[in-house]
């Protein structure tokens, strides 16, 4: 960034950056080596350059093979469909249960279980993580107690959200909830501590109290870094879900999948454990174009 | 209060704590006075305390004895008072070059909101950043953020101006144009201002004053009057005149001296 003296040629400088992340892309220092094969040779370099269109045919050669595979062996009658159904009977278990079964409810369901915990829980720890990074009294009080429960599998706690609060929709938000708000506590502080100390000390003194250094900097220097911690526990909370809706309850994806095994319908319990799949792969890709959307600033 | 005594440090020291609990003293008792107006840099072998001397000044850390008095007030904490231009981490990323600048009067209920736009926008014409007011952070170069910086804090038009190696991570002919553009700032404004910098060119060229420091703990040992002996509108080629090149021999041969001493007591624990 030699060009950036003045305020005239910055915007050449722009340009001539953006020039040389091309010029990466297209040929980065290793691949001198010119012809159709130096692309892809790249990929196998260490630290090589970016090639992602090269990149993105392996991501779905990867799948392919999977899928492939999956195919393969299920058709040809090689595996057990009760042990593996074929992709094929999956999209029909799947399809069947949205007519049949009024599976749109249960995903419904298991939806809200997942964002009702997860929001609490959120609502409570973002404030708390706060005041944990900044407050080191705070911290001493809250830090060792956390760290405790943290530790302890959220399974164990199975029976005894359901000796207090029954089997109603309580005790499995309860569960969810536990399995969130202690690691997103000790996530939001952390996120909190990463910011530089020079942002809070230009608020001193610029004469900012300790409520607006929280809400006017801290919260704001740490937020896409707070977002991505929440995406990460809103997976987390997924995982949980299964946890909690196989034991004692009449509804959800959970218990969709629990029952089909009863019942030994393989390709509904594949059909139930890929729609979680895919609702946690859509809803992490939203939030990551939210996040893209959101701190621009940062690209 | 104004004049001689604006800035006083009495008998000033500063202890940080050794891992295992014991003091260190990094400041050693200092003695004193800044002027109204008087631009001062601090500069001495790296890691001599002269940065936290000065964040003392700026109540960012508290003196373990002694006290600072600015403009016969005496400093308990960081306030409006105290502007500060860090050399990292110096602007917002969030906030556009003029909302950097504003929110330079974020915290102040005296002055319309209007009005908050009106300073703000002549300190960035003042900065010469006015085509790039809706810029953001990451898309400018780091010495026009060093730019914003000190924009911000002169709208915030704190008493005196605290700045910590501001130019310290620029290429050299970024650095040479911002000094050039401080000494400018400066004659506009004429605000007291304390500069941190080990690099002795920048000190001499910037300084009415300059503050030698000795390694640590922190003492005075040397306050150059250099006002009196170069011209106070200097330009650039003023580095290859003879009073110049003997202000910064003396400036570095006092700190090469201390470095080698500290070396010295190192090797003999």
């Amino acid at each position: 960034m030699a060009g950036t003296v003045d305020a005239e040629s910055a915007t050449l400088s722009d340009k001539s950056s953006a020039v040389s992340r091309s010029g990466a892309r297209d040929g980065g220092p290793t691949s001198l080596s010119v012809g159709p094969l130096a692309a892809w040779r790249e990929l196998l370099i260490f630290r090589g350059a970016r090639r992602p269109r090269q990149e993105l045919w392996v991501s779905v050669v990867g799948f392919a093979l999977v899928l492939g595979a999956w195919i393969v062996a299920t058709e040809s009658g090689f595996v057990h469909p009760q042990i593996l159904p074929s992709p094929r009977a999956v999209v029909e278990a799947w399809w069947r249960m949205f007519l049949d079964n009024d599976y749109l409810a249960d995903i419904g369901v298991s939806v809200a279980r997942v964002w009702i915990a997860f929001l609490t829980s959120a609502i409570i720890a973002i404030p708390m993580g706060v005041l944990m990074s900044g407050y080191r009294g705070v911290n001493a009080l809250f830090e060792p107690l956390i760290d405790f429960i943290r530790y302890l599998p959220v399974p164990a706690l199975v029976p005894l959200t359901l000796i207090w609060l029954g089997i109603g929709e309580g005790s499995k938000i309860m569960l969810l909830w536990i399995g969130t708000f202690f690691q997103l506590v000790l996530l939001v502080a952390d996120d909190a501590r990463r910011v530089p100390k020079e942002f809070i000390e230009t608020g001193r003194t610029l004469g900012a109290s300790d409520a607006a250094l929280m809400k006017d900097i801290l919260l704001r220097a740490m937020l896409p870094n707070m977002v991505d911690s929440l995406r990460i526990t809103l997976g987390w909370c997924w995982t949980y879900l299964i946890v909690a809706e196989i034991v004692a309850s009449t509804s959800g994806i959970g218990f969709q999948i629990w029952t089909a095994r009863r019942f030994g319908k393989t390709p509904e319990v594949f059909a139930g454990i890929l729609m979680i799949g895919i609702i946690g792969l859509v809803s992490d890709q939203a939030i990551r174009f939210l996040h893209r959307r959101w701190f621009r600033y940062l690209h | 209060m104004s004049g001689a005594d604006f800035i006083q440090f009495r008998t000033l020291t500063k202890e940080f704590q050794a891992p295992d609990g014991s003091p260190i003293r990094v400041v050693d008792p200092i003695g004193l006075t800044i002027c109204e107006g008087e631009f001062v840099v601090f500069v001495g072998p790296s890691g001599c305390g002269k940065t936290t001397v000065m964040r003392m000044v700026g109540g960012l850390e508290a003196p373990s004895s002694g006290e600072i008095y600015l403009a016969g007030k005496r400093v308990t904490g960081p306030s409006r008072d105290k502007g500060m231009v860090f050399q990292s981490y110096s602007s917002f990323p969030w906030l556009t070059v003029l909302g950097n600048i504003r929110f330079g009067m974020k915290y102040r209920r005296d002055i319309p909101a209007a009005e908050k736009d009106r300073i703000a926008r002549r300190y960035l014409d003042l900065v010469g950043l006015t085509p790039f007011a809706d810029y953001t952070i990451n898309r400018i170069s780091g010495g026009m953020r060093q730019r914003v910086a000190i924009a911000r804090t002169l709208a915030a038009d704190p008493l005196v101006l605290l700045m910590d190696e501001p130019f310290g991570a620029l290429d050299a002919l970024s650095r040479e144009r911002l000094q050039i553009q401080l000494m400018d700032l400066r004659r506009a404004e004429r605000k007291t201002v304390i500069f941190v910098t080990h690099d002795v060119d920048e000190a001499v060229l910037l300084a009415d004053r300059i503050i030698v420091f000795s390694a640590r703990p922190a003492r005075v040992i040397e306050d150059i009057p250099v006002a009196a002996m170069l011209p106070e509108k200097r330009s650039i080629d003023i580095i290859d005149s003879p009073e110049f090149r003997r202000i910064r021999r003396d400036v570095l041969s006092r700190i090469r001296n201390e470095e080698v001493e500290a070396e010295e007591g190192a090797g003999q624990p």
